[in-house]
């Protein structure tokens, strides 16, 4: 029950298949928004979501020790799980424990060639087969074209989802619901572009917005509401 | 004469396993004059070093308990505690860090940051000790002091900071650059004892210049004047940089880095100068009391000679002079003939004979102050426990102990060595809180637990060697457990007549899961099915059948018992009936409420080159072990996992094979976990043929 809750409200559930009803297995996908917004709370519901329906995923963390990333998926799931079964927790805790790896790099050494490299040790040893891959803390604004590049080319080779965030400024931001400029010239790279972006003041909801979504699953323009809290769909 | 606490200091000397601390600690006591001959820790003397004084410690080429010893330099007296570097001795390492107001983080100039050195830097941010790094073995092959300090920068996220630079290095190491004084310092004469101050040689000046500017660029944002001399662009004074060094070293802000070579004998006198220097006085340091009259108010300590005494005992010997007892005063002075309050039970203690340790020779003192390390004769008392003077009732705070992890089973060999293992185990388990023991009263071995293989090990040696306990000793064991996944409901009556007074006792009820706590009894009987006096039996049953669980054997937690219902006869129930009753009745019940077997997990962090990344992911996932993530940091990897226990045996060898030595491992306790379906018979099946052999 509890764990068909998260499912179905997750905020992902509406980029699963395309309007035929495809699933979309493969995707490169960018979430942008303002410090403090959400962003890894975001990535850690498209991981959750994965995981949940039995999928491996591996959150690669920048710049963050993997305790911290660990603190993030019990944050989220303390709020997502209070009043729920002691026994239906400890089922969805275990499912994410064992889809779940965490690899870390400093801000410095993150390329592709080392991330491909440390896949491989999982994936040859059969130890582990991820069919996700979130990448946080990477600054997509600064970051090389071509590194861009080559993760999309690693996306396409392992065929696999891979989701970033990045973080805006409010100097950067775009008006209404254009991306930033500084994100432009690197749009052309991702699938799919998602928005977050706080509700008026006093509303306390965050919207997920599509900016572009090459998959086909939603329309550019449309908007989620969310709980801020547990980062599922509203209501 | 009133003592200058200014001219005390009370230093550890801490670092990975093997990185030269015992040697360095010898060195240091030839050159202030304590010993009169440098034995080598594996030495063709046979001798060993002085600080190892356990004779284990000697043959083994190891430090296990760390000396307190006391030695003067240029007028300060200087408290050294010889710290251990294996893992499995890190409540060693801690309790020492309690006591100490510095410390020397020693690293192998090849080696470098290892793990040991990781989790020993992580003890002294805890206890905020501040630090100075002396880099170790500049004479080995593959010498490399620059890359270290950048490791000290990057793994240890420490603003390290060179004050010397080397001169020669590996066999050429002929002494070192003094940054602060821009002299060459040489270390001539057999032992090193004469030291010879020079001018700079000139294809070293241009890299001198370099790295002290970056030394005065680092010291400068802790002193304003200093920072205005150099702008002024005028001569900078010794004095004016190691203040300001000092001051970011207090503030746990910098870490002054020093190197040498203490096997060759070559900058261990300017380490001692740094000690005094760089390293705080007692009352450069807050220490901080629970007053046990106001509910455990944090009290700050004064390190007034004149105020009711606090002193913590910290490390207790069995030696050749006796019982020994380490002691660390904070405030007041501690005088021979007085008596004080332990206030852990509030006895009152004597004080007999007070030493001052030099590792295996004292010296009789009279009195100790604050700051003082010594070490009382015959005294009654645990690791950790604070004396105070009658008028106060303080605490020092409580260490972190972490829980032991492994057993073993030992039998003495004949009676002689029963009694010699019952006085060896009563004295361990006073010194050291992570090691336990019990008696395992079905097969009547004696259990002794700890927190890894070796640590065991040493214990039964020590047994063997100061006790002459000779033990045989069975496989390590884990600590595993039973627990019920459901209810069930529980009716059984224990009836016996076979003449004499009868038994008569019928217990109702169930028993379910408890998500916290080991054990909740709960009585709901109303009507006085069962009379109040043998409610408490009841529980006693339940209490005796947690001790063996039917699945395997293990202890049962996690459990509530609740009785709703029973019956009692007039004649024939009583505490005995009743008592057997409930286990009757838990016996029922928990094999209806789906019993599963528990193992200890462990969370094990590996540390290794990362083109072996590979294979410890491999040799951990063949170890039944999750792996939760990987870091990786410039050219090495640490790869953390859960692991279970059991499968923890012999990894060390394992480990050492697959990475050519070059990986190492740490583990800790981190919660039960149910034993997979897929191997749970196998694992009983091994369980009770090991118990049908004893």
């Amino acid at each position: 029950m509890l764990k068909q809750n998260l499912i179905t409200n997750n905020p992902l559930r509406v980029f699963k298949t395309d309007t035929k009803g495809n699933e979309i297995l493969q995707r490169m996908g960018l979430v942008v928004s303002r410090p403090g917004v959400g962003k890894t709370a975001i990535l850690v519901q498209i991981a959750l979501y994965n995981m949940l329906q039995g999928k491996q995923v591996v959150h690669v963390s920048i710049g963050q020790s993997i305790d911290k990333t660990k603190a993030w998926y019990d944050d989220i799931l303390k709020d997502v799980t209070s009043g729920a079964k002691a026994e239906e927790v400890e089922s969805v805790k275990y499912e994410i424990i064992r889809n779940r790896m965490i690899i870390t790099f400093n801000n410095s050494n993150f390329s592709r060639p080392k991330l491909e490299e440390r896949l491989n040790d999982l994936i040859k040893q059969d130890i582990f087969r991820p069919s996700c891959l979130v990448i946080d803390g990477l600054d997509i604004a600064a970051a090389d074209h071509q590194l861009l590049d080559d993760m999309r080319a690693l996306q396409k080779e392992m065929g696999i989802n891979i989701w970033f965030s990045a973080v805006s400024h409010r100097d950067e931001a775009g008006k209404g619901d254009n991306l930033p400029a500084v994100f432009k010239d690197k749009a052309d790279i991702f699938d799919t572009l998602l928005m977050l972006q706080p509700a008026d003041a006093g509303e306390g909801k965050i919207f997920l917005k599509t900016v572009k979504d090459d998959t086909g699953c939603v329309e550019p323009g449309k908007a989620m509401c969310l709980d801020p809290t547990t980062m599922l769909v509203w209501g | 004469m009133k003592r200058d606490l200014d001219k005390v200091r009370n230093i550890g000397i801490s670092a990975h396993i093997d990185s030269g601390k015992t040697t360095l600690t010898e060195r240091i006591l030839f050159y202030t004059d304590k010993i009169h001959a440098i034995h080598e820790v594996r030495g063709k003397d046979g001798v060993g070093a002085t600080m190892d004084s356990m004779e284990l410690e000697k043959e083994r080429g190891i430090t296990i308990q760390s000396a307190a010893t006391y030695c003067s330099w240029k007028d300060y007296d200087i408290n050294i505690i010889d710290t251990p570097g294996h893992v499995d001795f890190t409540i060693e390492v801690e309790r020492a860090l309690r006591v100490l107001d510095g410390a020397v983080l020693i690293l192998c100039s090849v080696g470098g940051v290892q793990s040991q050195s990781i989790t020993v830097n992580r003890q002294m941010t805890r206890y905020k000790v501040p630090r100075i790094v002396f880099i170790n073995k500049c004479d080995r092959t593959g010498a490399n002091p620059a890359r270290v300090t950048e490791q000290l920068r990057d793994k240890l996220k420490l603003n390290a900071i060179p004050m010397q630079i080397p001169i020669g290095l590996e066999g050429d190491l002929a002494g070192v650059v003094d940054l602060v004084k821009m002299k060459a310092i040489y270390f001539e004469g057999d032992n090193g004892e004469n030291i010879r101050e020079d001018n700079i040689p000139a294809e070293l000046q241009d890299e001198a210049d370099e790295k002290r500017e970056e030394m005065l660029d680092a010291a400068s944002m802790f002193s304003d004047d200093l920072m205005e001399a150099i702008l002024d662009g005028g001569d900078v004074s010794e004095e004016l940089i190691m203040a300001a060094v000092r001051k970011g070293t207090l503030d746990l802000e910098m870490v002054p880095v020093f190197i040498g070579s203490a096997y060759k004998n070559k900058g261990v006198q300017s380490l001692l100068d740094a000690v005094l220097a760089y390293l705080p006085a007692p009352k450069d340091i807050e220490n901080i009391a629970l007053d046990l009259d106001k509910d455990e108010e944090e009290q700050v300590l004064g390190n007034d000679p004149e105020a009711p005494l606090v002193c913590l005992a910290f490390k207790l010997e069995d030696g050749r002079y006796g019982q020994l007892t380490y002691i660390r005063t904070y405030q007041g002075t501690l005088r021979k003939g007085d008596t004080v309050i332990n206030s852990r039970n509030g006895k009152k203690v004597k004080v007999g004979r007070l030493v001052r340790m030099h590792s295996n020779e004292m010296e009789e003192i009279e009195e100790a102050g604050p700051g003082d390390i010594v070490a009382l004769f015959g005294v009654d008392c645990a690791s950790g426990d604070t004396f105070t003077s009658a008028e106060i009732s303080m605490s020092m705070s409580s260490m972190h102990i972490p829980a032991p992890v492994i057993s073993l089973a030992i039998n003495p060999v004949d009676n002689k060595a029963q009694d010699n293992m019952s006085k060896a185990l009563n004295r361990f388990t006073k010194e050291d809180p992570t090691f336990r023991t019990f008696m395992d009263h079905e097969t009547g071995d004696t259990i002794i637990s700890g927190m890894g293989e070796l640590h065991l090990d040493v214990y039964i040696e020590r047994m063997k060697r100061e006790y002459n306990a000779e033990v045989e000793v069975g496989a390590p064991q884990v600590a595993y457990r039973e627990t019920i996944t459901r209810k069930a409901e529980f009716n059984y009556t224990h009836k016996k007549q076979t003449g004499g007074s009868g038994q008569f006792g019928r217990v109702g009820g169930y028993m379910e899961p408890l998500e916290e706590g080991e054990y909740e009894f709960v009585d709901k009987i109303v009507g006085g099915v069962i009379p109040r006096e043998f409610i408490s039996s009841c529980d006693k049953g339940f209490t005796a059948s947690l001790a063996k669980g039917s699945l395997a054997g293990f202890q049962v937690t996690g459990v509530r018992c609740v009785i709703n219902d029973g019956a009692a006869h007039s004649v024939d129930s009583s505490d005995v009936a009743f008592q057997l009753a409930a286990k009757g009745a838990f016996k029922e019940g928990y094999q209806k409420a789906g019993p599963v077997l528990m193992e200890p997990i462990m969370k094990v962090a590996v540390e290794g080159p990362s083109e072996f990344q590979g294979g410890i992911m491999g040799s951990i996932n063949q170890r039944r072990g999750m792996i939760i993530g990987t870091t990786e940091e410039n050219d090495y990897t640490v790869v953390e996992a859960d692991v279970p226990l059991s499968e923890m045996f012999g990894y060390s060898t394992v480990l050492r094979s697959l990475t050519q030595g070059k990986a190492e491992f740490t583990m800790e306790f981190a919660r039960y976990q149910p034993v997979p379906k897929s191997i749970v018979d196998d694992v009983i099946a091994e369980i009770k043929k090991r118990n049908e052999k004893k």
